[in-house]
């Protein structure tokens, strides 16, 4: 999960992985898609309890919003 | 499992610790914080990262090496805040989110581009972008997530 200077950085990038087109994202989706309710609590003495565990669902629903709902953005299965 | 209730109280003192000087209290550290033995923190570390597993221990250690969005073990992600640079970010994403600890704050990013080494900056303030150098800056996610991502040290 990192940054580059531009989608042809990425893809210039010694271990960019060919199966990861879909991987892009640009910059003001991902502050959203890092910026959900849940992240706004991380300082509350009850974050891991109370609101971590939303941080999945608040994601599928930000992912679906900006057209992401793929299994390489909701979660791939385990390798068999 | 421990008691959520310690364990709560727990991340809290990690999230602020690692907030407040860039680095996670020890799970001795801990322990004696919430009033329990050096054990009992070294235990509640565990659980605690169970609980959290976005972050991870060091392999085959009791060290915390990641505990997003901030990173104990330096990354090429280096932030600043108020003029000092003592923290890293886990990733470039996560990179993003320091913005929610640090409230009202200018929140400088410093990275490398993996391809060139030219540098990349972003500054945030209570998450908004104040500045984006180079702007064609993009995100990319080199595996999916979830459990066939990779091992999470390489993220």
């Amino acid at each position: 999960m990192n940054l580059f200077r531009s989608e042809e950085h990425a893809r210039r990038w010694a271990l960019f992985n060919p199966q990861s087109e879909e991987g892009f994202i640009s910059l003001p989706d991902l502050a959203g898609f890092f910026a959900t309710e849940s992240r706004h609590h991380m300082l509350e003495p009850d974050y891991l309890s109370a609101w971590f565990p939303r941080r999945g669902a608040e994601r599928r629903a930000y992912l679906e919003r900006i057209g992401k709902a793929t299994p390489f953005w909701m979660g791939t299965p385990a390798p068999s | 499992m421990a008691d959520p209730r310690l364990m709560d109280r727990a991340f809290h003192l990690l999230m602020r610790s690692i907030v407040q000087s860039g680095n996670a209290l020890h799970y001795a550290e801990l322990g004696r914080a919430l009033g329990v033995t050096v054990e009992d923190g070294r235990q509640l570390l565990h659980a605690v990262l169970e609980a959290y597993p976005i972050g991870w221990l060091h392999p085959e250690t009791d060290y915390i090496a990641s505990f997003p969005p901030l990173n104990n073990l330096p990354t090429q992600h280096r932030v600043t805040v108020g003029g000092q640079q003592k923290w890293f970010a886990q990733c470039g994403f996560e990179a993003t989110s320091v913005t929610w600890l640090f409230p009202g704050m200018m929140i400088k990013v410093e990275a490398p581009c993996l391809d060139c080494g030219d540098p990349m900056v972003i500054e945030m303030r209570d998450g908004q972008f104040v500045t984006v150098n180079p702007p064609g800056i993009v995100g990319h996610l080199n595996y999916g997530f979830g459990p066939s991502r990779g091992r999470p040290p390489f993220l």
